[in-house]
């Protein structure tokens, strides 16, 4: 599944250590689901779009 | 952005540290049981080896702090997933082409092969149970 997480995370000026902190996981979760090796659950997928202030939508697309 | 504060259970620094006190507990008892073993106290060396064991439960049971998250779960899974599969090869294939070997006297199997195949059923038998169990909850 495709994000923009690295792109929110350079408009909030968050480090993914920050990031991951924020939702409840580990870096190296933040960083798989970055680089588009782990797909979060749905639980993970919200807490993400609730913390950047957007619709899942917006952090999230589906592979075509 | 929402404000989002990091909480005692999350915070990396915390996990990490728990992590590490669970494994020293984990590595301590293996290192007792050596020990034990080497000086001739092998009662006392499995009585620490079990404390150690119970110690490292009892921290990632009630640590203030989640020690794995939702990947690391993943990732047990997928392992579980392949071990099994291998086991399930092994097991389907190697019991009946070792019995059919010694049929056919080529080899004589060694007691260790009917250990090892009973212990591979009673895996697959609580797997079983186990798939049935979640199955009938998910």
């Amino acid at each position: 599944m495709r994000n923009d997480i690295p792109d929110k995370r350079a408009e909030t000026d968050e480090s993914q250590a920050d990031l991951a902190a924020a939702v409840g996981v580990t870096r190296q979760t933040i960083n798989a689901i970055e680089r588009e090796r782990y797909d979060p659950s749905l639980e993970l997928a919200f807490a993400l779009a609730d913390h950047f202030d957007c619709r899942i939508e917006d952090v999230f697309e589906p592979d075509d | 952005m929402s404000e989002h504060t990091t909480s005692a259970a999350t915070r990396p620094s915390s996990r990490k540290r728990y992590k590490r006190i669970a494994y020293g507990l984990l590595g301590a008892s293996i290192l007792a049981l050596w020990i034990g073993i080497a000086v001739d106290r092998f009662v006392l060396g499995v009585a620490l080896y079990w404390a150690g064991g119970l110690g490292m439960g009892l921290v990632q049971r009630f640590s203030p702090v989640e020690l794995y998250d939702e990947r690391d779960g993943t990732i047990s899974r997928k392992a579980s997933q392949t071990t099994m599969n291998v086991f399930a090869y092994v097991f389907v294939l190697g019991t009946p082409g070792g019995l059919a070997l010694q049929e056919s006297g080529l080899v004589t199997l060694p007691g260790e092969f009917y250990g090892a195949t009973w212990t591979l059923f009673g895996v697959f038998v609580v797997f079983g149970a186990s798939h049935l169990y979640y199955k009938q909850r998910t």
